[in-house]
């Protein structure tokens, strides 16, 4: 067994900083079945992300969400999805579906929402039903397979789904 | 106490003054119970899940979107979305539910003389 010298512990704790480094770069997606912010999806959610999606890989950003901070009613939550991405008529990329899922509903994968160029912005606002306190996320697909998604957490006082 | 239920009365909202190439919001509210299911009524028996799962919006004769939905949406479902107005044509709206109930509602998309 080698002793424990200075060079095996420089080289030990470098490793240590890139892997932590890797971890921070990891959080800014939501993967299934990876290390990082994966850990944060609950598993019911990883699993219908995977039916979804497959490997792919989902990125935080483009997507505005619009949900209250605190519903006091389960049974009619606002909630308003738009993204920045183009919408163009001539599109090499549009957004082509929105997802809306809440982590802790029965039905988590809650409503699917497929444009069209036509639509012009990728924009849509409803209302659901939510069962209790539990972030709802927005995903995003684009006609190329980028998926965008954004996460807001909803605290509810009354059940609205049974 | 709610007043009862027009199954499947629907309302489709666009602007008053549309022109040519703005893209507008549509704002679209059908009448449906969206039952889960999951509810029981007062004397025990379960309520059988009745909700709307399939929407299409037809802009003349082009399906420009579709919508799949489950129970989680609200009752008397409300749904907004934009669309690039750039032809006179009717907008329709389809909804169907889970017991083979259709209901449809279409309104003009029309260009106010400038």
């Amino acid at each position: 067994m080698s002793a424990f010298t200075r060079r095996s512990f420089v080289r030990s704790s470098g490793l240590a900083v890139l892997a932590l480094a890797a971890k921070d770069l990891r959080a800014a997606s939501w993967r299934v079945g990876a290390e990082g912010r994966a850990r944060d999806i609950p598993w019911k959610v990883q699993q219908v992300l995977k039916r979804l999606f497959g490997d792919r890989t989902v990125h935080e950003g483009h997507v505005q969400l619009d949900v209250p901070t605190v519903a006091a009613d389960g049974r009619v939550v606002p909630v308003l999805i738009e993204s920045d991405l183009p919408m163009a008529p001539e599109p090499d990329s549009y957004v082509k579906e929105i997802h809306v899922l809440v982590d802790n509903n029965p039905d988590i994968h809650l409503a699917e929402f497929r444009l069209t160029p036509a639509i012009g912005q990728a924009f849509v606002s409803t209302r659901i039903k939510m069962r209790m306190t539990s972030p709802v996320r927005a995903i995003v697909e684009t006609s190329t397979g980028e998926l965008w998604g954004g996460a807001a957490e909803v605290r509810v006082t009354v059940n609205g789904c049974g | 106490m709610r007043r009862r239920l027009e199954l499947g009365a629907a309302r489709i909202l666009v602007p008053n003054a549309i022109r040519q190439g703005d893209v507008i919001a549509v704002r679209a509210l059908v009448e449906h119970p969206m039952y889960t299911g999951l509810f029981r009524n007062v004397d025990g028996t379960p309520i059988p899940a009745h909700f709307i799962h399939d929407v299409s919006v037809t802009y003349g004769d082009q399906e420009v979107a579709r919508f799949t939905w489950t129970s989680g949406i609200s009752r008397d479902p409300f749904v907004e979305f934009s669309l690039r107005a750039d032809r006179e044509a009717p907008l329709r709206m389809t909804w169907r539910d889970n017991k083979g109930g259709v209901f449809e509602q279409a309104t003009d998309i029309k260009f106010v003389s400038p």
